[in-house]
């Protein structure tokens, strides 16, 4: 239990009447509820010591999730999903409601900041080696997050119902046109039928506001669940001296482990970092520093850029060109490079297929029990390679898009 | 018992999901009726200048809503000394973005990804699979009418 | 008062040229041939030198700070001699034999020449405090390693400014703007190109200088250096060229949309047959490189058939990216012949020679394959499975392969640009030739304000 910081004597006479009745009630409550022991749970446990700011990129993307959902249910209070009035509505708040294009402002940066949040998690996660044994499942869990926050992007791109709605709309729902076999069914249940209708606006509006935050909520919970369970895993630097120690050096460290350590089963000697710190108040701060960094970045990019709105949708466009979200520029070159008939599912669907499931299956690929980047020239260069890719393919994107 | 159990739970597993399933599919099963829509007095245009003009093409699904307006492409050409006319529609045949007649290349220039069709629509460079497509019409008299059946799709 | 107007009228052979266009021009390409050879292995040499550095002293591993040590001796004398080549070439090839171009380039580009040339003192100094402070730099690793890097990123804006230049002789925008210029279509796809392949090609030399070693080495102490040197740079060169389909085709790409004829020269044309000659050598690369990462793990004695079925895969995909697509010099001569058939039908054409699907699978083939071998190969590495000093005569003649495959591959790369913008010097602003504007459009032939399209239909795929 937290000791309550001193007060002073003219503090504590003044505030007797009110502090005693308070406590009692709250006394009152946590014998029914269990609250104390509940915080107690949850804020005390141990975390690696060293390098503990980069692991609060996972807790700032939770954040930034909140903020999504939360922005997300007061932006419901004007939005309508009908093709003849979602536009209306998001334009009446961009010209008639300050705060609530600050609302939508933080909607759509808090949308791009969380990509680039989870990309850094997961980099960082990635390098530190958090998903060898026992964690390999939470990063798969991971990895099923990050491709639902994707998911989450791109469907909430389409529903202003602006020129760049309508046409990404139109474009992704005719990419699964190429699913051989079924893909036309496909394209029909998005869309509603064989072309864009309303029903293309509605269900999209349901897939983006319950039924990818359905499958979302429950994952986060999971995810955390395993990461309390076995602990944050830290990075090479907090299992210094590990391979070298002692037998009984180790033992008397996995004895004395604090919860939630030692993660077990865990290759010999990293089942405990070495040096540990409280997760409350040390890790909790960093969390609170780095969180409240990127909602200052949100909120200022919500005023000072705002969320754009284009034109309202027009399908007779002739000169429009439809340029697809920054996370989705990729994709969209290969597009370009993998052309004509057979080709385009290779390039879209199989290739990102392939590349997907490596990345899930990246800790049983590396079950060594090294944990130093550079002695694992094995995943790191792939992985260079991976990123390479994504910066080049997004690079020659906009180059061809700037040079049209 | 357990057997109880499991037949109750997958039957109200099945009531609820049955309904849900079938509203999801509806779109396969759906009638859609394609009338005919007048587009314009069509005998000003060219021999080999497409023009664009607007048409507003009933949505035939979900509810009622506006018509929505589409660019269609006439294009007359001569061929063996008749003049054929193609009514062909600006959405390009790989990811239906907008294509239109540029006139610098004389050819159709999908912005999307660079694909390119000639006069008569037929796809010569880029990623496109397939040739535009073209509208179901008709003449009476001078007026053009097209109806939302796209052939060649 | 310009003194030129009198030389002139003294003697016209005070203000021409001495020499002819056609000797001009090969003297220029063989000098800048030389120097993009010399350049590359610069910029691609810094960022292995800091890489290797930072490994050898986080994994406290000998052998590899010994190598940074005489990689950045190395460096310093090729930069020494490769600098006085380039300072050569531009202020007596290119003043001198190409004046009035020189001098209209420098004028359009003045900003970057000049962010390039303070590049280059950043890439001196950097260099000779490397070169010269090594050992006591020792002391401060990461001060050392940091020095690297910078200079890896002088080198890297050096090549950023040339690559605006010579993108914009390939692909200028129709406008006055420097801005819009330096962002030229080709200009990016150029820079990825050339950064890449910088390092591939380090790589290659590096790989190149193991297999001598390990011809020349007396001892098994030197065998097994040259055998770790020649593995090491080979990693960095299939590593790095694996990615190069993928830039390479939106290289083509915006070459097509903005500079047609010289895309066509390339793809379909008179250029054709060199490209095709390219494209082998890019086999050749993959190919030896994959066989020798299995070859090398089975010689310590392990086998590998997922390292053996890269090789097969890469050797097919070898033979179907060689494929000529027609029994011809060129497009037209097919066409001309009449012999737009297969070949079994009396014509020239070799269906499996198609550009789409056929090579662009070959492309997609080399890189998936490159990534799995290199992958599975690091894996051995990683787990120390690889003696050094068992390599062989067979090991170094395929590192030598690929040192000399890629080196070539670069110089064609470059005489098949230059080549493919002909008649031009600058697309549509200035002919190899007289070296001046044309004005007023010309009525027959390309349009020289626009596009230079040469037929209205674009024979990309040919349809029926």
């Amino acid at each position: 239990m937290s000791s309550q910081p001193e007060r002073s004597p003219l503090v504590a006479k003044l505030t007797r009447p009110v502090a005693r009745p308070l406590a009692a009630t709250y006394r009152w409550v946590d014998e029914r509820m269990g609250i104390s022991d509940l915080t107690h749970q949850l804020l005390y446990e141990a975390t690696p010591r060293r390098g503990a700011w980069a692991y609060s990129l996972g807790s700032a993307t939770l954040i930034i999730i909140v903020l999504q959902i939360v922005t997300g249910m007061f932006l419901l209070w004007t939005y309508v999903p009908s093709t003849t009035e979602a536009w209306q509505s998001l334009n009446f708040i961009e010209h008639h409601d300050e705060f609530a294009a600050i609302v939508r402002g933080m909607h759509l940066w808090g949308a791009y900041v969380l990509l680039v949040i989870i990309g850094l998690h997961m980099i960082r996660t990635f390098i530190s080696g958090s998903y060898k044994k026992p964690r390999e499942l939470n990063w798969i869990v991971g990895v099923v997050l990050f491709l639902l926050v994707l998911g989450l992007g791109i469907t909430g791109a389409m529903l202003p119902w602006d020129q760049a709605a309508y046409w990404t709309a139109q474009v992704v729902t005719h990419v699964v046109d190429y699913i051989p076999l079924f893909g036309s069914w496909v394209q029909q249940i998005l869309r509603g039928g064989p072309q864009m209708g309303p029903e293309t606006l509605t269900r999209f509006f349901a897939i983006h506001i319950w039924l990818l935050p359905a499958l979302l909520v429950p994952l986060i919970g999971l995810h955390l669940i395993l990461l309390r369970r076995h602990g944050e895993h830290g990075s090479w630097v907090n299992y210094e001296g590990v391979e070298t120690e002692t037998s009984e050096v180790r033992a008397d460290r996995m004895a004395h482990a604090e919860y939630p350590y030692p993660a077990l089963p865990s290759d010999p000697g990293y089942a405990v970092p070495v040096d540990l710190d409280e997760f409350f108040p040390s890790q909790v701060f960093k969390d609170a520093v780095v969180s409240f960094a990127l909602v200052i970045v949100i909120f200022v990019m919500a005023v000072v850029v705002g969320a754009p709105i284009e034109r309202a949708a027009n399908p007779a466009a002739l000169n429009y060109v439809p340029t697809p979200e920054w996370f989705f520029l990729p994709l969209d070159q290969l597009l370009v490079q993998f052309p004509q008939a057979w080709m385009i599912p290779v390039g879209v669907f199989v290739l990102p297929g392939i590349g997907t499931t490596f990345l899930m299956l990246v800790p049983f690929l590396d079950r060594s029990p090294e944990r130093e980047p550079w002695r694992r020239p094995e995943v790191m260069v792939p992985a260079l390679f991976a990123a390479l890719f994504l910066i080049f393919e997004a690079l020659l994107a906009v180059n061809r898009l700037f040079n049209l | 018992m357990i057997v109880g159990i499991n037949v109750a739970g997958a039957g109200t597993a099945l009531l609820i999901a049955a309904p849900i399933v079938g509203s999801v599919l509806s779109p396969l099963f759906a009638k859609r009726n394609t009338p005919w829509v007048m587009v314009a007095d069509i005998s000003q245009v060219g021999v080999g200048v497409p023009t664009a003009y607007v048409v507003n093409l009933p949505v035939n699904e979900g509810w009622q809503v506006p018509p929505v307006p589409r660019t269609l492409y006439v294009v007359k050409l001569n061929l063996n000394g008749s003049v054929q006319m193609l009514t062909l529609s600006n959405v390009c045949t790989h990811m239906q973005c907008d294509v239109h007649w540029d006139l610098n290349l004389q050819q159709f220039l999908c912005p999307c990804h660079g694909g390119l069709y000639s006069i008569d629509g037929t796809n010569i460079g880029g990623p496109p699979p397939w040739p535009l497509f073209r509208y179901q019409h008709k003449l009476v008299g001078n007026t053009l009418y097209v109806r939302n059946v796209l052939t060649g799709a | 008062m310009s003194i030129y107007p009198l030389l002139a009228a003294a003697s016209p052979k005070l203000v021409q040229v001495p020499i002819s266009t056609g000797l001009a021009t090969a003297l220029v390409a063989l000098l800048m041939l030389a120097h993009i050879q010399f350049a590359a292995w610069q910029q691609g040499g810094y960022i292995i030198l800091a890489v290797t550095d930072f490994l050898g002293w986080k994994r406290r591993d000998e052998r590899q700070t010994r190598f940074s040590k005489g990689l950045v001796t190395a460096l310093g004398a090729t930069f020494a001699f490769g600098s006085a080549l380039a300072i050569f070439a531009v202020m007596i090839l290119f003043l001198g034999l190409w004046g009035h171009f020189f001098v209209t380039l420098v004028r359009i580009m003045f900003w970057p020449l000049i962010v390039e040339a303070f590049a280059f003192v950043g890439e001196i100094i950097c260099l000779y405090t490397l070169y010269s402070q090594w050992d006591r730099l020792s002391r401060v690793r990461p001060v050392r390693v940091g020095l690297e890097l910078l200079l890896f990123i002088n080198a890297s804006i050096q090549m950023l400014a040339i690559n605006v230049v010579s993108s914009y002789m390939l692909t200028p925008r129709p406008s006055n703007s420097l801005a819009l210029n330096i962002l030229n279509p080709t200009e990016i796809p150029l820079e990825m190109h050339r950064f890449v392949g910088n390092i591939a090609f380090a790589g290659a030399i590096i790989a190149l200088v193991g297999g001598i070693r390990i011809l020349v080495a007396k001892g098994r102490e030197g065998r097994s250096y040259g055998d770790w040197i020649g593995h090491y740079g080979l990693i960095y060169a299939i590593g790095f060229t694996l990615a190069q389909p993928l830039i390479g085709w939106e290289y083509a790409k915006e070459i097509q949309l903005h500079a047609y004829a010289a895309w066509y020269s390339m793809m379909l044309g008179g250029l054709s047959v060199a490209f095709l000659f390219q494209v082998f050598l890019l086999g050749a690369i993959f190919t030896v490189g994959i066989f020798y990462l299995w070859r090398r793990v089975k010689l310590s004695g392990f086998r590998s058939p997922a390292l053996a079925v890269c090789t097969a895969i890469s050797f097919a995909s070898w033979l179907l990216i060689a494929t000529p697509s027609s029994l011809a010099w060129s497009y037209e001569n097919v066409v001309a012949a009449n012999a737009n058939v297969p070949i079994w039908q009396g014509g020239l054409q070799i269906p499996w020679g198609e550009m789409i699907p056929f090579k662009l699978v070959a492309l997609v083939a080399f890189t998936g394959v490159a990534i799995v071998a290199v992958t599975i190969y690091l894996k051995h590495v990683s787990n120390g499975e690889l003696r050094w000093g068992d390599a062989g005569r067979g090991q170094a003649v395929a590192l030598i392969t690929v040192g000399v495959a890629v080196s070539l591959i670069m110089a064609l790369m470059g005489y098949i640009r230059e080549h493919s913008r002909a008649p031009f010097l600058i697309t549509n602003q200035m002919l190899i030739n007289q070296q001046q504007n044309f004005t007023a459009p010309s009525s027959n032939g390309p349009a020289l304000n626009g596009p230079a399209i040469v037929s209205t239909v674009v024979p990309w795929e040919r349809t029926p």
